[in-house]
């Protein structure tokens, strides 16, 4: 049974019944439907076995992910298997997407279609993050999610656009289509997508790792960040028609990044490629020399390229490095003018902002109302980038007057106008002043 | 765009068929200019991007309205694509614009409109059948139109083209002719082809000449197998069109180009007959009985 009809029950390995009650999608590998088990609604993946090398095998990985469990909560991961049908054909169910995300598919196509049901007819509907923060965040989160991964001696296989459900308020993600990921090593017949796969893969010469993963990885964040291909440019269209040869050549044998610093042939084409050209000149150098560093070195070499860990470090900074100004204006700080060592200021409406040093980081962060750190910032051993330790806000008694407050669950200590320190509890505050110095415990920071 | 022209693409000589050679790269294309502007002179704001750069896939369905498809093969026919194209739709994700082109050929030769329409857009206009199978007409009016100066003219990268031929009879022109013009095509040399011939009437052989292999021919006798074959062919075709290929499990030898030549086709034919082998006829009245 390649296709199950609208009403049918499929049993699942352990009792029970699953009844399909609509079609939510297809893809390569089989159709998704909706189904109801046990009261409840899920997803299910009904596999067209037809189109696998090996399926026997792949079921017992998808077993085997099922009894590990997934490595964080960021992964919509596969929950029950079907029983095999008489043709061999399976399926598994995982839980729904929730409401509010998107995929990532709609971000980088700026907009969804919605079916008007007045007309019947399709309606593009806006889909984009709704904060510059919200962005980071969500960049932040699937390098984590990947980390987690990686970790678990897992590896995705097929990364691609498809394989996202983001809250573009808040920047939470949802990794789905869990079911090729494979201990690292064993591969069970997925390619990928073209453009995302790493061009060892596309040259036939390795099948899907963890190596392969990041290049995937770095693929899937220049898209999130520059909307663009990183391979596409002058070179490629060129070519005009993508054929197979070309697509060898082009993301295979000889991939040149559109920026890549010792070789310009492949540069990006206005009129084509007009958003790559507009945000390789917003973000700031470090997270541009990360992608050049993955993009040049990295495809001739897969050691060289950038792990999670470093990612995440890079995105964290990026967040920390965004300033909101009172006119309205919201960019990365290497938008603002760097006024001097200790100042930006705003091209716009000429607002000044002082920044802070922390004792664990070799750069200095903005501060302005409503800005944020979190509690991997200031504590070396915390992994959490999503907890808030610390706000700068207004006091609520003296308007105007501008301050820090601790939202961590610690004691900090603040260095006070009168030069003395004073505890600093959960849930109280100090004025921002110049000779501003806060004791976090291990890390340390000055205005 | 300025008018600086574009360097001709190289030619492998050792492929039997040229590549790109009449890809005839009208468009320019022209690198960025280098520029230090301050910050305030573009739109900075990092939220505010287009759409990514798509690549540009137009699938062609060239449909036999003849006389004899009246009835209820056009009726299944119509129906059938009305129902396809919301199919269609999810197959270009982020990474593909997917454009329609119908052409129409009885007496005389069609175009459902006069270029080709994004999916998302795009409305079937019922046919009506009627008159001779002028196919050879048609594959000259396709070939025609298959190029950079006409339909295909995307200014960004395109994949090869899906052509997708519906037929219930045997061309009442010289086809041949008409096949031999479009087979000097690059968009066609490197395009998907299939083919569907309806009924007894339809000569499988003709249609493998147009597609180049059997494999990628299949054949309706009856209303619901006709539905079931549209639908196979168009939407593996188009998701086989704008991806890229699974992969060998042997990775002792690196792909050259030999080796990826027309794999897209040898993939098309491949899922093609196997979907096709699995499809069952259930109580459809074939075409040909019953009258």
């Amino acid at each position: 049974m390649i296709e199950l009809e609208i009403g049918q029950e499929v049993e699942m390995e352990f009792g029970g019944k699953a009844k399909v009650l609509s079609v939510i999608g297809s893809g390569g590998q089989g159709i998704v439907y909706l189904v109801r088990f046990n009261g409840q609604k899920w997803a299910l993946k009904w596999y067209d076995i037809n189109k696998m090398a090996k399926p026997a095998a792949f079921r017992k990985n998808l077993q085997n992910n099922i009894n590990d469990g997934p490595p964080s909560n960021k992964f919509l991961w596969p929950k029950y298997l079907t029983k095999e049908a008489e043709d061999g054909t399976f399926g598994y169910i995982m839980e729904l997407k929730p409401e509010g995300f998107d995929s990532f598919v709609d971000i980088l196509n700026t907009y969804k279609l919605e079916i008007d049901p007045l007309t019947g007819r399709a309606v593009k509907r806006p889909v984009k993050f709704n904060t510059l923060s919200a962005m980071v965040t969500c960049v932040i989160n699937i390098v984590n999610a990947f980390r987690q991964l990686h970790r678990a001696g897992k590896s995705y296989q097929d990364l691609n656009d498809g394989g996202f459900f983001i809250n573009v308020n808040t920047g939470a993600v949802l990794v789905c289509d869990c079911d090729n990921i494979a201990p690292d090593g064993s591969n069970f017949g997925i390619g990928g997508k073209p453009g995302y796969m790493a061009p060892e893969i596309v040259r036939g010469i390795a099948q899907p790792n963890v190596q392969t993963d990041k290049y995937s990885l770095a693929v899937v964040l220049f898209k999130l960040l520059f909307r663009g291909d990183p391979m596409e440019g002058e070179k490629v269209v060129r070519d005009v028609c993508l054929t197979e040869s070309s697509e060898l050549k082009h993301y295979g044998q000889n991939a040149v990044f559109v920026y890549d610093p010792n070789d310009d042939s492949n540069r990006p084409v206005r009129g084509i490629h007009d958003n790559i050209i507009k945000f390789w000149r917003i973000y700031p150098d470090y997270i541009k020399d990360a992608f050049i560093r993955s993009f040049t070195t990295g495809i001739t070499d897969p050691t060289k390229r950038i792990i999670e860990n470093e990612w995440q470090k890079l995105f964290i900074r990026l967040r920390s490095e965004i300033i909101q100004c009172g006119c309205g204006r919201t960019n990365f700080s290497s938008m603002f003018i760097h006024q001097n060592e200790k100042t930006f200021k705003c091209p716009k409406c000429g607002m000044e902002f002082v920044t802070i040093g922390f004792s664990n980081r070799d750069y200095r962060t903005p501060l302005y109302l409503g800005c944020k750190f979190y509690t991997c910032e200031i504590s070396p051993e915390s992994d959490d980038f999503t907890a808030i330790a610390g706000e700068l806000v207004e006091n609520k008694l003296k308007p105007g007057v501008l301050g820090i407050k601790n939202c961590s669950d610690r004691q900090w200590k603040a260095k006070m106008p009168d030069g003395v320190f004073y505890d600093i509890a959960p849930g109280k505050g100090f004025p921002v002043w110049q000779g501003l110095e806060i004791d976090f415990g291990e890390v340390k920071a000055k205005i | 765009m300025s008018n600086e022209h574009v360097t001709e693409p190289e030619v492998n000589e050792n492929l039997n068929v040229s590549p790109l050679d009449d890809f005839d790269t009208a468009e320019t294309v022209s690198p960025a200019p280098v520029s230090d502007d301050s910050i305030l002179d573009f739109d900075d704001d990092p939220l505010s991007a287009t759409s990514v750069s798509k690549k540009s896939l137009v699938i062609f369905f060239l449909i036999d309205t003849s006389g004899s498809m009246k009835g209820k093969k056009m009726g299944e026919l119509n129906t059938v694509m009305e129902e396809l194209i919301p199919e269609i739709r999810r197959v270009g994700e982020a990474d593909t614009e997917v454009k329609v082109a119908v052409l129409t050929f009885s007496t005389e030769v069609r175009w459902m409109y006069s270029t080709p329409i994004p999916i998302e857009e795009f409305e079937w206009a019922r046919l009506r059948a009627s008159g001779v199978t002028s196919m050879g007409a048609a594959f000259k009016e396709l070939n025609h139109r298959m190029s950079r100066n006409s339909f295909l003219n995307s200014p960004s990268l395109s994949f090869a083209p899906v052509i997708f031929l519906m037929t219930d009879g045997y061309p009442s022109d010289d086809y041949k002719e008409g096949l031999r013009e479009l087979q000097t095509n690059s968009w066609y040399k490197f395009g998907l082809k299939a083919a569907l011939g309806i009924g007894q009437e339809a000569n499988d052989n003709i249609l493998a000449e147009f597609t180049g292999s059997k494999d990628t021919v299949v054949h309706a006798y009856s209303g619901g197998q006709l539905a079931q074959m549209i639908k196979i062919i168009a939407v593996t075709s188009s998701q086989i069109g704008s991806k890229s290929m699974t992969l060998s499990d042997d990775t002792t030898h690196e792909l050259g180009e030999e080796d990826v030549f027309a794999a897209k086709q040898k993939l098309l034919g491949q899922q093609i007959q196997e979907l096709v082998s699995t499809q069952t006829d259930g109580d459809d009245v074939p075409f040909d009985t019953g009258w």
